[in-house]
């Protein structure tokens, strides 16, 4: 038995003669804080989505918890104990911000009554107990936010992929989510993330990966990889710019 | 419990209802077609209005249960009880089939499918012989033992019962898991998938009561007016009203459906009846020898699915949410 929670083996994603990721490979151990970086475009997303089963792997294999998963639907994936946030927040907007966060609790527990008592949990380490029963589509975007990370901890995942979770962030709605996660992290649970924000993916991961037009570029520590010449080049602007 | 209290009462108050009435045929049958288009709506607001899969072809269940009941009376003198537990069975089969073909699908391809599926259901209906075909089905004698089905009575607490069980099952769901999930999946599938929730397998949860329902109303439907052919229970115009119910009542909502029904059903009554066009010459506004008190009566009679459609436009621009939302207090 590895200590890899999840297992990226060669994956592969083409969208008819359009390859989106490339043999990427890649080892998540328990308790990280993985980070997946790239430029727009680099195939993140895309290789979120075949984890998650969104998208069926043109080839390779995903193994989460020593588990083949790439033929998995989206809830048969979740169950297994892996969550996942958007990109573009998804909130159920006719529903309450607590009602929003028991139907990720429902995932353990068919009574009504433990799913509350599981939400209210997460609505009061979000700090969204202001927000109890206002309607989810009014709340703010760090709100939605909070809202979402709050709503995919109710399912009680062993592993959370968290997409662009600071985007459109303040900076201190930044500092707020990454203290969270760094919480969550504490609490057992492995983090892969995908950022843009270099300040917030160097300060906050243990092992980041980087990918370029599908395909891996490098992998290694915060360290290593804004020292890497050839991250520089593709994705902090040719070298001229690195400090940025 | 609320709303379960809600329920309980007001159909303890309905069910005293035709004592106030006593025996006036007219009054009872209005109130039998208000309480069935009352419970078809709220049957399909558990798929169309929980879930959010619309479905613009609830009459292929309604149909199948009034045929299938009919059918076995007709040619094996099967009793209604088991006729209607036979046309149940028949729905959710039908159910079934489409459910797990069309639900793969998102977006409007379900309420594409549920139409295709109950022009099926209506075509096979109608060519085949011992469906009647084109004449219908004809019984002249319904017996239930102990009950008087010459009267009306048993079928409005027929109905009544019907529409009783359809508000408590929407109740219960709407506090439960399963209304939980349903509700997720109206709102954002992908995101109601990544919470760990079969999509497919939930519509078809929902498609599944909200047919059994409709079936058993179908049933009931047929025991009450004895002739049925595919106008009058297969028709794409029925599938349509159920939907304009529940819309201009509320859709989603626990009384919405209700309440359509409840203004609905009448108002169609009174532009079928010509009372309107009476009232107005009564109240002296128009003569009923001028051309206006002639075009008012010959036809209104036939404009009460104009009204349908005039309510609806004003119900989408004006009350989105359904007329109910004017009985709420803002917040």
């Amino acid at each position: 038995m590895t200590t890899h929670l999840l297992d990226i083996r060669h994956v592969n994603k083409h969208f008819g003669g359009n390859l989106a990721v490339s043999d990427v490979s890649f080892s998540v151990e328990k308790k990280q804080i993985f980070g997946l970086i790239g430029p727009n475009g680099a195939g993140k997303t895309t290789l979120f989505n075949c984890i998650t089963g969104y998208y069926p792997v043109t080839a390779g294999d995903i193994v989460f918890d020593n588990k083949k998963i790439n033929k998995l639907r989206p809830d048969q994936v979740c169950k297994l104990g892996m969550a996942r946030t958007w990109q573009k927040v998804k909130p159920l907007g006719s529903l309450t911000t607590l009602e929003n966060i028991m139907t990720g609790a429902f995932s353990k527990t068919n009574s009504p009554r433990i799913a509350r008592q599981i939400a209210l949990k997460h609505l009061e380490t979000m700090g969204l107990a202001d927000y109890t029963d206002k309607s989810a589509a009014a709340l703010s975007i760090g709100l939605k936010k909070k809202l979402e990370l709050a709503r995919v901890l109710a399912t009680d995942p062993k592993l959370l992929l968290l997409d662009e979770i600071c985007g459109g962030l303040n900076h201190t709605e930044t500092a707020a989510i990454l203290e969270i996660i760094r919480m969550v992290r504490n609490n057992g649970i492995t983090i892969v993330f995908i950022e843009h924000d270099m300040k917030a993916v160097t300060s906050i991961c243990d092992r980041i990966v980087v990918l370029n037009s599908g395909e891996k570029l490098a992998e290694g520590t915060p360290e290593e990889i804004t020292s890497n010449p050839a991250v520089i080049a593709a994705y902090l602007g040719g070298g001229t710019n690195a400090n940025h | 419990m609320k709303p379960f209290i809600t329920i309980i009462i007001t159909g303890t108050f309905a069910a005293l209802l035709p004592l106030l009435i006593g025996d006036n045929p007219y009054i009872t049958g209005v109130l039998i077609t208000v309480l069935m288009m009352a419970a078809l709506a709220s049957a399909w607001n558990i798929l169309g209005g929980f879930a959010g899969q619309f479905s613009f072809g609830h009459a292929a269940y309604f149909g199948t249960g009034a045929y299938t009941t009919m059918i076995l009376l007709y040619q094996w003198n099967i009793n209604p009880i088991p006729g209607i537990m036979a046309g149940i069975v028949a729905a959710c089969i039908i159910a079934l089939v489409t459910g797990s073909i069309v639900f793969r699908l998102r977006g409007h391809y379900f309420g594409l499918a549920s139409i295709a599926v109950a022009e099926i259901v209506r075509l096979t209906v109608l060519n085949f012989e011992f469906t009647g075909g084109a004449q219908g089905i004809l019984v002249t004698d319904v017996a239930l033992s102990g009950l008087d089905l010459n009267s009306k009575n048993p079928f409005y607490y027929g109905m009544l019962l019907v529409l009783v069980i359809t508000l408590l099952i929407s109740a219960y769901l709407r506090t439960s898991k399963t209304g939980f999930y349903l509700q997720a999946i109206r709102e954002d599938q992908d995101a109601a998938a990544s919470l760990g929730i079969n999509i497919s397998q939930y519509k078809n949860r929902a498609l599944l009561i909200s047919a059994s329902l409709t079936s058993v109303l179908g049933s009931l439907y047929a025991m009450y007016i004895r002739f049925i052919d595919t106008n009058a229970v297969l028709d794409l115009r029925l599938s349509i009203e159920i939907i304009l119910t529940a819309i201009i009542g509320g859709v989603g909502t626990l009384w919405g459906p209700v309440l359509g029904a409840l203004l609905l059903v009448p108002l169609a009554e009174m532009l079928r009846t010509n009372i309107l066009g009476d009232a107005l010459v009564k109240a002296g506004l128009v003569s009923e020898t001028s051309p206006i008190g002639i075009f008012l009566k010959e036809n209104l009679a036939h404009a009460h699915v104009l009204v349908y459609g005039i309510i609806t436009v004003v119900c989408i621009l004006y009350l989105p949410k359904g007329i109910l939302v004017l009985f709420r207090r803002h917040k």
